[in-house]
């Protein structure tokens, strides 16, 4: 029997040490700070600092990188919204790290021990200039362990920031996981450490040929393209998600984190889809599985931010159930659905 | 040259105005590497951003340049990741005093075993000539129309108010100073700061009325005297005021 008892927010962090993690950096917030209370007891075997504020968390996490650590920091909403900048210097600079954004009802301090799911979109275009991070949402706690560590692998295959999102109430869920029989593999860092003869030059400027810096646009076309392809190709290998037909449903839910597992109760109505891998968009399973339905309905903890977003992706309509942050209820989930399949324009 | 070796003159030319004293740091950081023998794969330089936030290209040795304000976690994440490593960090008054204040007070507070060399030329000089943290009450600047209100921020005072610190005070007109002031900052086992006054021509002197550089670095020779108590560095004196307290 080697089950234990823990929280998702636990879960996290022992996912981390079981990528190997090196480095861990952060600044208290609730709901993500039993995080950096769980791996506070490492210091010593890791490289641990409760930083003081979440800027310098971040590009503390971007130094260790590049000195050879998998690293990681762990935030909600607002420390996001501070690290932004350091996450863009993590995409140009191409490093390595974890961030994980436990989510709470924004914005601003909104509602701080409630959950949500507000930051889909600051995930995905928080920081400035173009980027593609990817962004796994586990929904169990099992799930935060298992992804964690595939986190820490996607961002070692990419060189790039990778978000794992998670909301108040799944980062601080009590489940039974059994950590030993999750075996998922940890990735060997590829890029030498800081430290060698070869004078390598790290920067947040766009660079050419080991020079600091360029203004050459076609470098910077070129860059763009290397970097994005980069990013796609190993997000290929990370496509996680799950997709329950029924045959007798023409209406898909679609739904993640929390949200999925109160729509999992409805499995027997309709069909339901739920992204894992939630950025980059699993294109090609999503058109696949809205191709089969008539109805489309994105549930999520937000005013349809998925939504639009899957919307975009089918170029059919998508309709958004949101079920705004804070308590939520299974009653008024099922009454939302009913009343958008009532509606004129969608009907069973 | 001496010290040739710390530098990469194949990234060269810098992007510094004819008159520049960021030059003049830059060699003396790297003759300071050469006299306490550093091997190159030792040392990392980090920058944060601005004329002196570009520095750490033009070393011979890894190098990273961060974001504005930036560079003291950035090293303090490195040093911490690998604490072998010689990590310096070479940034502006801008960088380091103003956006990044936060850092140097918490990073030395920690006492994180890095050392800071702040070029403080008293104003933002890359954006054009903007008032800086340490421009000194009553000068005209770009962004100070009639004069800067507040006096400038003491360096000294948030290094020294730990009770274990290392503060050096140095200019780019006392190069064997600057360059031995360095040397003890790389010895330094805790955080160390190494405050080098410097000349900005381009954007700042000749907006004051100074006709060439020459005369900047002889204001400099003329403002500030050698420490005469070797355990409290008065203002305007030069010298290193250091506590190994606990």
């Amino acid at each position: 029997m080697t089950k234990k008892l823990l929280q998702g927010n636990e879960a996290i962090a022992e996912g981390a040490l079981a990528a190997g993690l090196g480095f861990f950096a952060a600044y208290p917030i609730t709901p993500a700070s039993e995080i950096m209370q769980h791996l506070s007891a490492q210091e010593g075997t890791i490289g641990y600092v409760h930083a003081e504020d979440e800027i310098a968390a971040m590009n503390m996490v971007l130094g260790a990188s590049l000195a050879g650590c998998k690293s990681m920091t762990a935030s909600s909403g607002p420390g996001i919204s501070l690290k932004q900048e350091a996450i863009g210097l993590g995409h140009m600079a191409e490093i390595p790290v974890v961030i994980v954004n436990v989510m709470r009802v924004g914005p601003s301090t909104g509602m701080p021990t409630l959950p949500s799911q507000g930051d889909i979109m600051q995930v995905k275009y928080g920081s400035h200039g173009d980027n593609y991070p990817i962004a796994f949402y586990p929904n169990s706690v099992e799930e935060c362990y298992r992804y964690t560590i595939e986190a820490f692998n996607a961002a070692e295959d990419a060189e790039c920031p990778v978000f794992l999102l998670c909301d108040g109430f799944i980062a601080h869920l009590y489940e039974a996981i059994d950590m030993v029989r999750i075996r998922t593999k940890s990735r060997k860092r590829a890029r030498k450490p800081l430290g060698s003869t070869e004078a390598r030059h790290f920067t947040g400027l766009l660079s050419k040929d080991q020079m600091p810096a360029t203004k050459d646009t076609k470098r910077y076309r070129e860059w763009h393209r290397k970097v994005k392809a980069k990013v796609s190709k190993a997000a290929r290998s990370y496509q996680f998600y799950e997709y329950q037909e029924n045959e007798k449903s023409n209406t898909l839910i679609i739904s993640y984190g929390i949200v999925s597992r109160m729509t999992n109760e409805l499995k027997d109505k309709y069909s339901l889809f739920r992204p894992i891998r939630i950025f980059p968009l699993l294109d090609k399973q999503l058109i696949n599985a809205c191709s089969k339905h008539k109805n489309i309905i994105c549930v999520e903890m937000n005013d349809g931010q998925y939504a639009r977003e899957v919307q975009a992706l089918i170029k059919r309509d998508v309709v958004s159930l949101p079920i705004l942050g804070g308590n939520i209820t299974h009653a008024e989930l099922v009454k939302g659905i009913d009343k958008i399949l009532r509606s004129k324009k969608h009907g069973r | 040259m001496a010290a040739d070796g710390y530098i990469n003159f194949k990234r060269f030319p810098t992007p510094w105005c004819p008159g520049c004293s960021n030059g003049v740091v830059m060699k003396a950081t790297a003759m300071a590497f050469e006299e306490l023998g550093l091997s190159r794969s030792n040392i990392v330089v980090v920058s944060g951003i601005g004329c002196a936030g570009r520095t750490a290209g033009f070393f011979n040795t890894d190098s990273v340049h961060g974001l504005h304000g930036r560079a003291i976690p950035l090293a303090e994440g490195i040093k911490r990741a690998n604490p072998s490593l010689h990590v310096v960090v070479m940034s502006g008054d801008g960088d380091l005093l103003g956006i990044g204040g936060n850092h140097l007070l918490h990073s030395s507070r920690r006492d994180t075993k890095i050392t800071v060399i702040c070029f403080d030329n008293e104003i933002y000089g890359l954006t054009g000539g903007q008032m800086s943290p340490s421009t000194p009450k009553g000068v005209k600047t770009l962004t100070s129309y009639y004069g800067s209100h507040y006096p400038p921020v003491n360096a000294k005072g948030i290094i020294s108010a730990n009770s274990r610190h290392f503060y050096a005070r140095t200019t780019v007109a006392h190069f064997i100073h600057m360059k031995n002031c360095i040397k003890e900052a790389l010895s330094w086992d805790g955080f160390s700061f190494v405050d080098v006054r410097s000349t900005c021509i381009s954007n700042y002197g000749r907006r004051l009325g100074f006709k060439s550089p020459s005369e900047m670095l002889n204001k400099l020779k003329i403002d500030f005297k050698m420490q005469s108590d070797p355990l409290c560095l008065r203002e305007k004196e030069l010298g290193i005021e250091k506590k190994d307290g606990s």
